[in-house]
């Protein structure tokens, strides 16, 4: 009986054919990809995380390996906002899935000054507000700490963009429930959770941290228990769609975060070890569907709650 | 792609040859890299990267033991498949008009060997070859010039020792080897005026120019990807201090 599940997910005003996306920061810009999948079966795609200038990131070493995970402090590399609308944008045209921007800013005026840009642009079809980079000095998770920067961003970039706003949150906060209130209330049309976690791999040889940048970002298949849990929290709390993600690598766990809440899934670091994955969730998801009698993937959000 | 071992065992102290059949798909450059997973489950998590020691009907690897990946590895038993992505990488490029002069550390010998073999055998052009290791228990070939540090086989020193006096402005060097070592003949390159392809090592989780964990900073001030704009750069393009 394949194929007669729906898969599919309303957010606003797009229709996302699954409820798969891939997360930024761990799917390049898309292209990188079109060798191992077919990108129209995605749900969407989230680009690389953008900032309103080319940045070049953190010294190396930038990855370690832990168990299963992995930390990372890449200090968001990327081209910047302009040079990706010339260079990348262009390749991604004439594809039936969503393209979702990913964007970082050290102050409001850069978020807003990149959701201008971005919002003129019709291939993209919503944006994703990253204040949970653990790995950059400025803005970042510093602004998804604090509630009331929540507040002020996701206002001020929803009042120069029509586009659907993601609020990508930072699980190294005592109350994500809290902060995901706060995007809410300032008009957000979804969140997504978990950005990575910090931590710290210590070199017992030379006596330092592994890291050149000292402290990273945990993620993978070791995370994903406290990503469902966030999920499962968020969703007493709060009415607009969540988007699920952390440590996200078959289509079991793709599940667990959809029956704790989550209308969409990412998927992250699983992207590095099998590039084909995201297409494997979502065969998995529709078996699921088929074995247990469920006609809408509708019908399994936040089922956990019952 | 899952590919069996055709064969596995112990060549030197803590370092195995891995063969495995060749679905003879694709050609691969020497130099080029597989990204291979250790396990079917989640750990450990990220494949490694290994690079191609030898092509032919099989595809071979030679890796140390260094961690738990490669302990693991390590273990494999023939008739066991093992999943492969790539190949990945830009891989050396031959030059005829050069003198060619291949210079290894310790396990960077591995896909020098590959890159002998194509010379000689692909491109029927001469070359020579100087591989260094800490002592004889290290070594795994007997192919080119071999020295070890502790003078138990061949010239005591390091490789770098072994071709230093005679390098000049019309040699070409393909280098792969430990950091200390391709600083050294990043110095003696630019003292001599000859050029130097080298192939780095670097933690990568994707293979596939996205994690963006692999760099090395260049000259310019910004970062490379080894899995993409590497594993083999000039010598020049890399800011070695930094390194």
């Amino acid at each position: 009986m394949a194929g007669n599940v729906n898969l599919t997910v309303k957010l606003c005003n797009l229709i996302f054919k699954n409820p798969v996306l891939t997360a930024s920061g761990t799917f390049g810009y898309g292209v990188e990809f079109s060798k191992y999948v077919n990108l129209n079966k995605l749900g969407g795609f989230i680009v690389k995380g953008l900032s309103l200038y080319e940045k070049k990131g953190n010294k190396p070493p930038r990855i370690v390996e832990t168990p299963c995970g992995m930390l990372n402090a890449i200090g968001l590399q990327n081209i910047g906002v302009e040079r990706f609308i010339d260079e990348k944008l262009p390749k991604l045209q004439g594809l039936n899935t969503h393209i979702i921007a990913n964007i970082y800013g050290t102050e409001v005026e850069e978020f807003v000054k990149m959701a201008e840009i971005l919002d003129k642009d019709p291939l993209i079809s919503a944006l994703e507000i990253n204040v949970s980079c653990p790995n950059v000095s400025a803005g970042g998770a510093l602004f998804g700490k604090d509630p009331d920067m929540v507040y002020v961003l996701t206002v001020s970039i929803k009042k120069v963009t029509k586009k659907p706003v993601i609020v990508k949150l930072t699980p190294n906060v005592e109350d994500i429930a809290f902060i995901a209130q706060a995007a809410q209330s300032a008009g957000a049309d979804a969140v997504s959770l978990i950005n990575t976690i910090t931590g710290m791999v210590v070199d017992v040889k030379s006596r330092k941290p592994f890291l050149a940048n000292k402290t990273g970002g945990l993620s993978g298949p070791a995370i994903y228990p406290i990503g469902v849990r966030m999920v499962y929290e968020v969703y007493e709390k709060v009415k607009i769609p969540i988007i699920g993600v952390g440590g996200i690598y078959n289509a079991n766990i793709a599940l667990q975060y959809i029956m704790a809440g989550a209308s969409l899934i990412e998927i992250g670091t699983a992207n590095f070890i099998d590039p084909t994955i995201s297409i494997q969730i979502i065969k998995g998801i529709e078996e699921f569907m088929n074995e247990e009698d469920v006609d809408s993937i509708s019908k399994l959000v936040g089922v956990v709650h019952n | 792609m899952r590919l069996k071992i055709v064969e596995k065992r112990q060549v030197a102290k803590d370092t195995y040859v891995l063969k495995v059949e060749n679905p003879a798909l694709f050609d691969i450059l020497p130099g080029q890299f597989f990204m291979i997973r250790i396990n079917d489950f989640n750990y450990p998590l990220l494949r490694r990267p290994l690079s191609v020691a030898g092509f032919s009907n099989t595809i071979d690897f030679i890796f140390k033991v260094v961690g738990e990946g490669t302990k693991i590895l390590s273990l494999k038993k023939e008739g066991e498949f093992i999943d492969f992505l790539g190949s990945f990488g830009n891989g050396f490029t031959i030059n005829s008009s050069k003198r060619l002069v291949l210079i290894g550390g310790g396990i960077g010998v591995a896909p020098l060997l590959y890159l002998k073999d194509t010379i000689e055998n692909g491109y029927k052009l001469k070359c020579e070859s100087y591989f260094g290791f800490n002592t004889k228990s290290e070594v795994f070939t007997s192919s080119g010039n071999v020295s070890t540090m502790d003078g138990s086989l061949g010239f005591k020193g390091t490789a770098v020792e072994m071709i230093q006096g005679d390098l000049d402005k019309n040699s070409l060097i393909y280098a792969c080897g430990p950091l200390p070592m391709l600083k050294k003949l990043a110095l003696l390159c630019f003292e001599y005026g000859c050029e130097m392809q080298v192939s780095l090592e670097a933690r990568m989780a994707c293979g596939i120019g996205v994690c963006l964990g692999c760099v090395v900073p260049t000259v310019n001030g910004d970062f490379k990807r080894v899995c993409v704009e590497g594993p083999v750069f000039d010598y020049e393009e890399i800011q070695w201090q930094e390194m």
